[in-house]
Order: C-alpha cells, then structure tokens, then sequence
C-alpha cells in the first residue's frame, strides 16, 4: 500500500476487530512490506547505538558469548560436567548451542524492550510499531552471524567438512525465529504496560539456558531428559544443530511439532499486536 | 469525506486513568480481550477513568489553518495525538486523507551518536517519507537546517538550535495533506522561526491543512481562521478567531479580588498596610496609582521597588522595571509613612494583567512587600497587539 493523498485512515475503538481476522493479516503484510526501508533504518540505528561509542564495537557481539562457551568448555575438559555424548569436539557443538540460543534469548530480549525503550518516540510521532519490534530482532542477528563464522573457522581448525544438509540450516532456524518473534510482539505489549515482563524475561532466560540442552547433549533418562521432551526449544535448537554436526535430524518428530507451534504462537503474537498496538501509546 | 475535507472528526470521546496502576490493570485486560476477539468496550468509564475529551466533531479542510487553544489541561495535546493516530478515540471516529505531519516533537528518533546526515534518514524514515523521497529531497533538506559543516558531526555535538534546525527540516519536508503544529515555532531562533512560517505559508498554497495548537494568542490570532476553543474536555467553535481568544481570555482571572496575590507584606523591621490603587481597568494612556502606608522600626535607605506589568496567561512581561531604572531613590525612614507608585500613560490594550510590586531592602538581602493584583486594560477596535502606541496619520 502506497500512501497518497487519497488514502483515507479511519481511527475507532475496536478498528480490526471489526473487519476481521482474514482482512486484519492482509493488512499486517501490506503494512510490513510499506514499512521495510523503516524496519532497515530503526534497525540500523539500534546496531549502531549499541557498538558505535566502543573501541572494540562489534567483536562484543563474539566476546561476550565466547566467554561463556569458554567457561564451559573449560568445565568440559575438567570433567565437572558430563555434557554427554557428542560426536565432535565439544567447542564446535557448544559454539553452535550458543548461537542458535542466541536467535533466542537475544531476540526476546531484545523485542520485549523494545517498545519501552522508544520511549517519547511512540508517544509523539505515528509510525510502525510493528517496524519497531521486527528491527529489535535484528540486533540478535548480529551475535548470531559473528558466531557463525566463528563456528567456520572452528570446523577449519579441527580439519572437519561439515555435511551438505548444512545448506538447510538457514530453513531450519525459521522456526525458532518466528517463535521468539511471535512471543517477542507480545510481550513487547505487555513490558509496555508492565515493566515487570523485562525483569522476568531476564530471570528466566538464563534458567531456560541450563533447563535447555543448549550446552550438553541431551540425557538419556532423569528429569532434565522429561524436561527437554516438552520443551520446544531443545527441538528448535537440536534440530539445526544435527544439521551441521550429522547431516540429518534425529528428533525430526518433536521438531515439526515445535515448528508447528512457532507459526501458530507467531501468528498469534503478531495479530495480537496489530489488534492492541493503538492501545499502547497512552500507557507505556 | 467531501474531497475538501482532510480530516473529520466525529463525535470523539478519550478517556485516561487517574492512577498508573489501574491504568495497568485496564491496559493487560484490554489486551487480553482484543487477544480473545471481544471488544474492549472502551465506551464505558471504568472506576478512576475520566472522560478527557467529549463528543469533539470537527472538520479540516483544505488549505486552512484551525487553531485550538485552551488552558491547560483542556485536551488540546490529545486533539492532536489523536488528530495523529497515536492515541485512539475511545469512541466516535476520526478520519484522515493522506499523510500526516506533525511539529510537535521534532528530532525524534534522533540518535545522538550518529552524525546529522545519519540522521536524516532515520527521522525521515519515521516521518513515513520513502527511501526515493528522502533521496529527492535530502539537499534541500540540508539546506533548510542550513547548520554548515555540521551535518556531518555527531548529534550529540549540536546546539539545541541546531538540533531543532535539524529536526525542524526533516518534518517540513514530509509533505503531508495535514500539518499539525504545537507551540515548537516557539524554539529556535526568530530568523529561523520566520523561514518555518513562510515554508508552511508556501505548502498551505499548495493545499496544505494546518491544525495550530497554541497558548500564545498573537501567534493564533495570525494564523488561525477558524478555532476552537477546549475547556475540561468540551469543545466550542469560532469562526471569528477574535471573538473566540475573547471568550478564551474571559476564563483569566476576572478581575476579583480572589485574583489578589499577597505573599509579604513586612519585613524584619519595616510593616505595610492600607494598600489602595486608584482604578482596575484601564483606557490606553490612563494611569496607574498605588498607595501604600507603613509603619518603620527602622531605616530602610535606597530601597529597590521592582514594578512589573506581565500577563495572566502567557510568559513573559509587558513592562518591569525598578526605581533604579528612573535614578530615583527611595528611603524609608523609621516612623510611619506613606509610600506612592505612579505608573503614568500606560499604552497598553486587549490585555488581562497582573500588576506586580515588590519591595526589597538594599542589594536585595530582605523581602519588604510582595504583591500582585489583577488588572484589565481594555480592548480597543481595530487594533490587536498588547501595546496601543500613540499612532497619528497626517495627509500633508
């Protein structure tokens, strides 16, 4: 939709909710699409507001989570943890973990503040809030992308080629994206009104990570193993990671299932968010 | 919507919540009731909301200027948010054609690490300009702000001036069918005010429709045509725009003396009483007699008796001055006396007053007299302005 002088907006209490659901996702994607160079620019600025005034600026995005893996591979090779059964060497298994959980809780994170941290900008000019939301995301591509590469340079240290099916990797980390986006709309909503839901979100992504098989291999039996069975994430995160690491997905099942759920919770989430978006600027 | 018509309002109605956490609680129960498919029933008042804005109806057309005032906390900032499509109306409707602008914070979205061109694209992105248009009109826009070498600094190294300039160029420049405008001509030097003025002079030819929300009644009653004038959420309408900052006015203090401000009236040593002025309400060349008595327990030598004239609604003085200012010093002796202010040939009109006192002690180190009481000084015809000059026409 091309904005002219002849396009009329209407604005009324319950807008969408009148013209319906199939009306309403046609206007999502007419406004998504209308809004894209927005999205590149709010995008763009949040990239640069985070690493601009640093010396080392972007290597952050590598450090912070290099730490992490390091630590962890440290406990590995001391044998404080049993990570369990892996097939390659564990900083390539655990650098893939942190950055596919990264598209995770780097997302979350970042969408739900979102709203709150435009501050006046919602308050006092109208654009797409959606945009808003969509270019926090971006942020968490950035960690994502630098330990991707990171990961390369590991499978050249340790001689390794990983299997063709990487080339599907790309189509595999979809659903992972849709469902932290999708939750993302929501809670951006909800931190809006109350501020609690940031403080939550950072409580429970660090208790998610341990919960999560994100740095171990999954266990074959106890609670942690009956824990990961209903948990979508294990699903989202093994199945691009066997990918890579074996060139095929062992849990595929469980993985179509949480596939499945991420385009419901991200349809959900977005069509909430365009239904209550009008609602927010007066109350964050 | 008749095509000469930007913007309709019908029958709007906007509600806040007094407290933050209710409005908590009604903002996550909206959400979830949107979520489910119900309706919020957003006409209702739930306990601790109040109505903002009642049953506002309105039209903007083409090519004119509407002004809205109001005292504060009449609803004028929500018209606009709601104008904008930030704020929604909680019942009625409103309708726009085309694209929206708004002077009512401008810079938004500014990030103050990147440098002024950086900028410019992200503000204009959020102003809703496209990649192509901001391309098109990117030098212009640069010459508008007119900030020099600037435009390639940090942001965050600007004047406020220029961070207004700046901000000011990229809204201007959003070609919208409807500006709306709150009171932000105010900042920014008066060079740069005047070029605002005339760009949006020059859209308003093109058919640009202008909302002007503003407290400073020289700036409305130039610019507006029509008005309307908000009190507690109700709104009247003014064809006449002198007839409605009239009405406005008459909401100012009326000249009671409820409106009589008395914060001292003595000092340590020194006690004023018997305050008397000769009239309240006033021609232009008429004059202006205080007289006071007091009672000195000591001498006061070269006092400072500071007399100002300032308005009862806007910023700002018509007059202040100090005796100091006419080189005539005054002292109070010890004993009883009596003290005379004459303020003569007041050339001022179509103006509610305050007319100011205070009385201080040498270098201002003790606070004898304070006091303010409201004044008229009447309308004349024909004329607009707060001073009425002493004008005469010759035809030689």
């Amino acid at each position: 939709m091309k904005v002219n002088n002849k396009t009329i907006f209407s604005y009324e209490p319950d807008n969408s909710l009148k013209r319906g659901y199939i009306r309403m996702l046609g206007e999502i994607t007419g406004e998504i699409k209308k809004n894209h160079w927005l999205t590149y620019q709010l995008a763009k600025r949040d990239f640069l507001k985070l690493y601009k005034q640093s010396f080392i600026g972007v290597f952050w995005a590598l450090l912070i989570p290099l730490i992490s893996v390091g630590t962890f591979v440290l406990l590995n090779n001391s044998g404080v943890f049993n990570m369990g059964d892996i097939d390659v060497p564990y900083a390539i298994f655990a650098v893939i973990g942190i950055a596919l959980w990264q598209l995770f809780s780097a997302g979350l994170v970042a969408t739900s503040k979102s709203l709150v941290d435009a501050g006046s900008m919602i308050t006092k000019v109208n654009f797409s809030k959606k945009s808003l939301v969509i270019a926090a995301y971006a942020q968490c591509l950035v960690p994502f992308f630098t330990q991707v590469v990171f990961a390369a340079i590991l499978f050249a240290c340790y001689r390794i080629i990983p299997d063709l099916a990487v080339l599907l990797v790309p189509l595999a980390i979809m659903p992972m994206i849709l469902f932290t986006m999708g939750l993302g709309f929501i809670l951006a909503l909800l931190n809006g009104i109350a501020r609690d839901i940031g403080n939550v979100i950072a409580v429970l992504i660090t208790f998610l990570m341990f919960l999560t098989p994100v740095l171990y291999a999954k266990p074959d039996g106890g609670l942690l193993a009956s824990i990961s069975r209903y948990n979508p994430l294990y699903y989202l995160i093994s199945a691009p990671r066997d990918l890579v690491i074996k060139g095929s997905i062992d849990a595929w099942r469980g993985f179509l299932v949480a596939a499945i759920i991420s385009v419901v919770i991200f349809f959900a989430g977005i069509v909430t968010f365009h239904m209550t978006e009008t609602r927010i600027a007066e109350r964050v | 919507m008749h095509p000469d018509v930007v913007a309709e309002i019908e029958d709007v109605w906007k509600k806040y919540c007094k407290t933050l956490r209710r409005s908590m609680m009604y903002g996550l129960s909206d959400i979830a009731r949107n979520a489910l498919g119900l309706s919020s029933h957003s006409e209702k008042l739930r306990k601790k909301e109040f109505w903002a804005l009642e049953g506002i109806s309105a039209e903007v057309k083409k090519g004119e200027v509407l002004g809205i005032i109001g005292p504060n906390g009449a609803g004028k900032t929500t018209l606009l948010k709601l104008l904008n499509g930030i704020f929604w109306p909680d019942k009625g409707r409103i309708k726009v054609r085309g694209r929206t602008g708004a002077l009512i914070e401008v810079g938004a979205g500014f990030n103050p690490l990147l440098t002024g061109r950086e900028n410019i694209y992200i503000n204009a992105a959020i102003l809703g300009m496209t990649k192509n248009e901001v391309k098109e009109r990117f030098q212009s826009i640069v010459e508008f702000a007119d900030i020099g070498d600037f435009i390639d600094a940090p942001v965050k190294h600007y004047s406020s001036g220029m961070f207004v300039r700046l901000g000011f160029a990229v809204a201007v420049h959003c070609e919208p069918t409807i500006m709306l405008v709150d009171e932000v001509l105010a900042v920014g030097d008066e060079g740069f005010q005047a070029k605002c003025f005339d760009r949006l002079g020059e859209l308003r030819k093109n058919g640009l429709a202008t909302v002007l929300v503003s407290h400073n009644m020289h700036t409305i009653s130039t610019n507006a045509e029509r008005l309307i004038l908000l009190n507690d959420g109700e709104a009247r309408y003014f064809e006449n725009v002198a007839e409605g900052i009239k009405e406005y006015m008459k909401q100012f203090v009326g000249i009671n003396d409820s409106g009589l401000e008395r914060i001292c009236n003595s000092g340590r040593h020194i006690e004023f009483h018997g305050v008397e002025v000769n009239k309240r309400s006033f021609e232009p060349g008429e004059s202006f007699e205080i007289q006071m008595k007091y009672e000195a327990a000591a001498d006061y030598s070269d006092v400072e008796i500071d007399v100002g004239i300032y308005s009862s609604n806007e910023k700002g003085f018509y007059f202040q001055a100090t005796n100091r200012a006419y080189k005539q010093p005054i002292d109070l002796h010890k004993g009883e006396g009596e003290l005379k202010i004459h303020i003569e040939d007041i050339r001022l009109a179509n103006a509610l007053a305050k007319v100011a006192i205070s009385i201080w002690s040498k270098g201002r180190e003790e606070l004898l007299f304070w006091w303010r009481i409201p004044v008229e000084f009447r309308d004349v015809e024909f004329s607009t302005g707060k001073n009425f000059l002493h004008v005469r026409y010759e035809n030689i």
